[in-house]
């Protein structure tokens, strides 16, 4: 089985990072994983964004058309990207910055307050990680455990000192939707 | 980074870079351009590090005369840098060609014609195999598909170069350059080549010795013409690869080379799907080409339909390669969003339609 995703945001909102993270969550649970970024003439304040395409064997192709995940954390990317969700994918959005529109009935919603929960948390910066627990807790096949287990594999050596505040970002991202019902 | 078994989650670029390391690549010279400024970026911290060589040249051309000078010592030297500016260098690698230098270029190839962007493309296929220099010169050019490719086929074009001296390309692409996949590093199985007989380290106690491509002397010249071919048939006979899926009971063989090798094996597996007797080949080595295994797979009757990034660059050879016996068909789009697996799976039915012998072009 092969599932794809698209993370996208504002440039310096950890997008490629999160998206690195939740890569190497997968190859550490020892699935197939491919990350690719889009790369051009960004600039901080543009829109970033990177594909991870995760399955059972092999990857083959990359840069593809449509998406199983959008992971969405502002305006833009989600007024590009709900288009480029498969019929009966999800779009996981950051309401703190995403207005609550359903512009296509054949796609799943998920709106959460990512960079909200950063704030409360006290760092902005870790809304890549709660954006991450959101879509752990809708989608199956990320894990939680694996995401952490990313997070630790990539941000080596100093960065390790951040890795409480990351998982406390990580498990508020995973609780908010239980919370709200 | 490490240079063992463990698992990494690694860009294509610090790939090439971290596995020409460990391949004993002693100096680096290079210019920035994207898609490939990673290597140099990485290199940059690293080699340093190690008591290496780095040099961040002034221009490209620059940057392959110092691999040049640097490799005629009989260290392992390598620039890398995207299609536009290898074409720069083209005047080099005749040179090195021709005076046997074992110089390394890896090329991560973006759009072009001219200064064209950045997103990738295979339009270099015709500038590496068939050379932009002047003369008769063959340079061994090596296609990864994946990042773990990048890292075997990087210590490979170190090996090949010092074994046959002769210049080596590694045809990468963007998408290989920026994508990250779980590799390998292992340890660089090949083994050390003795340079000792040619090499220039100083003349002390030893015969002087020059290297230089001027030929004046009309007989020796036509007879080091001869010998640069007869070496490159023995490479051709020794070092050929390719690789096959399903080709035994295949109508018809998707082509491709380099990355878009990931998507023809996922169209495969779509048309076998839907009944069509599908296969793949693909060139590892794009020269030497596998030339003699294609006119096999063609006398067995086999249909190929060639796939890639570019006008149909390769699909020559291709078509030169089944000498007449089976057809060729061709998939393309000449730069930008790679062939998607749907697009490749409907350009074969229509194909199919044709008896295999078009093209389908996409924009």
């Amino acid at each position: 089985m092969e599932t794809n995703f698209i993370l996208a945001g504002f440039g310096g909102q950890g997008i490629l990072l999160a998206g690195t993270i939740l890569a190497n969550s997968f190859m550490l649970e020892g699935k197939n994983v491919t990350w690719y970024p889009c790369y051009g003439a960004e600039m901080r304040g543009g829109t970033v964004n990177c594909e991870i395409v995760v399955s059972d064997s092999e990857v083959s192709s990359v840069h593809k058309q449509d998406t199983d995940y959008a992971l969405v954390l502002n305006q833009q990317s989600f007024d590009k990207f709900v288009h480029r969700v498969k019929p009966g994918g999800t779009i996981v959005s950051n309401s703190t910055l995403v207005a609550e529109a359903r512009p296509r009935t054949d796609i799943k919603y998920v709106f959460a307050p990512m960079t909200q929960i950063a704030n409360e948390l006290g760092n902005s910066k870790v809304a890549n990680m709660a954006a991450l627990g959101v879509l752990a807790s809708v989608c199956s096949v990320v894990s939680k455990e694996y995401l952490a287990k990313g997070f630790e594999k990539v941000m080596s050596g100093k960065k390790k000192e951040l890795l409480p505040l990351n998982i406390k970002a990580l498990e508020s991202g995973y609780n908010i939707l239980a919370q709200a019902k | 980074m490490t240079d063992n078994n463990e698992k990494v989650l690694i860009k294509g670029n610090y790939a090439i870079a971290q596995a020409a390391i460990n391949a004993g690549c002693q100096c680096y010279f290079g210019y920035p351009i994207t898609p490939q400024t990673e290597i140099g970026e990485y290199l940059s911290a690293e080699m340093p590090k190690l008591g290496r060589g780095y040099v961040c040249a002034e221009s490209e051309i620059a940057a392959i005369n110092m691999v040049v000078g640097a490799v005629s010592t009989g260290v392992r030297a390598m620039t890398t840098s995207s299609s536009l500016a290898v074409a720069l260098m083209q005047e080099a690698l005749s040179y090195a060609a021709s005076d046997e230098l074992p110089v390394v270029l890896v090329n991560v190839m973006r759009a072009g014609p001219g200064l064209g962007y950045i997103y990738p493309a295979q339009g270099d296929y015709n500038q590496s195999v068939y050379g932009g220099g002047n003369g008769d010169y063959k340079i061994i050019v090596l296609a990864p598909s994946t990042v773990q490719e990048c890292i075997d086929l990087t210590y490979r074009a170190f090996y090949l170069a010092q074994k046959y001296r002769n210049p080596v390309i590694l045809l990468a692409d963007g998408l290989l350059g920026q994508m990250m996949e779980p590799a390998c590093f292992g340890e660089n199985p090949y083994p050390e080549v003795d340079v000792s007989s040619w090499a220039l380290t100083g003349a002390k106690g030893r015969e002087s010795r020059a290297i230089y491509s001027l030929g004046p002397n009309e007989k020796k010249q036509i007879q080091h013409v001869y010998n640069l071919f007869k070496k490159f048939e023995v490479i051709a006979e020794k070092e050929t690869t390719y690789e096959e899926f399903q080709t035994e009971d295949a109508e018809i063989v998707l082509t491709a080379f380099g990355s878009m090798t990931r998507n023809i094996k996922a169209a495969m597996k779509v048309l076998r799907d839907k009944g069509i007797k599908a296969g793949c080949f693909r060139p590892i080595t794009l020269s030497p080409f596998p030339h003699k295994r294609i006119l096999e797979l063609a006398t067995e009757g086999k249909n190929f339909v060639v796939v890639e990034m570019n006008m149909g660059q390769m699909y020559k050879d291709v078509k030169y390669s089944v000498e007449g016996r089976s057809e060729v068909g061709l998939i393309n789009r000449p730069v930008g969003e790679w062939l998607s697996v749907e697009e490749i799976v409907e350009a074969v039915e229509k194909l199919m339609e044709k008896n295999y012998a078009a093209s389908i072009q996409y924009s």
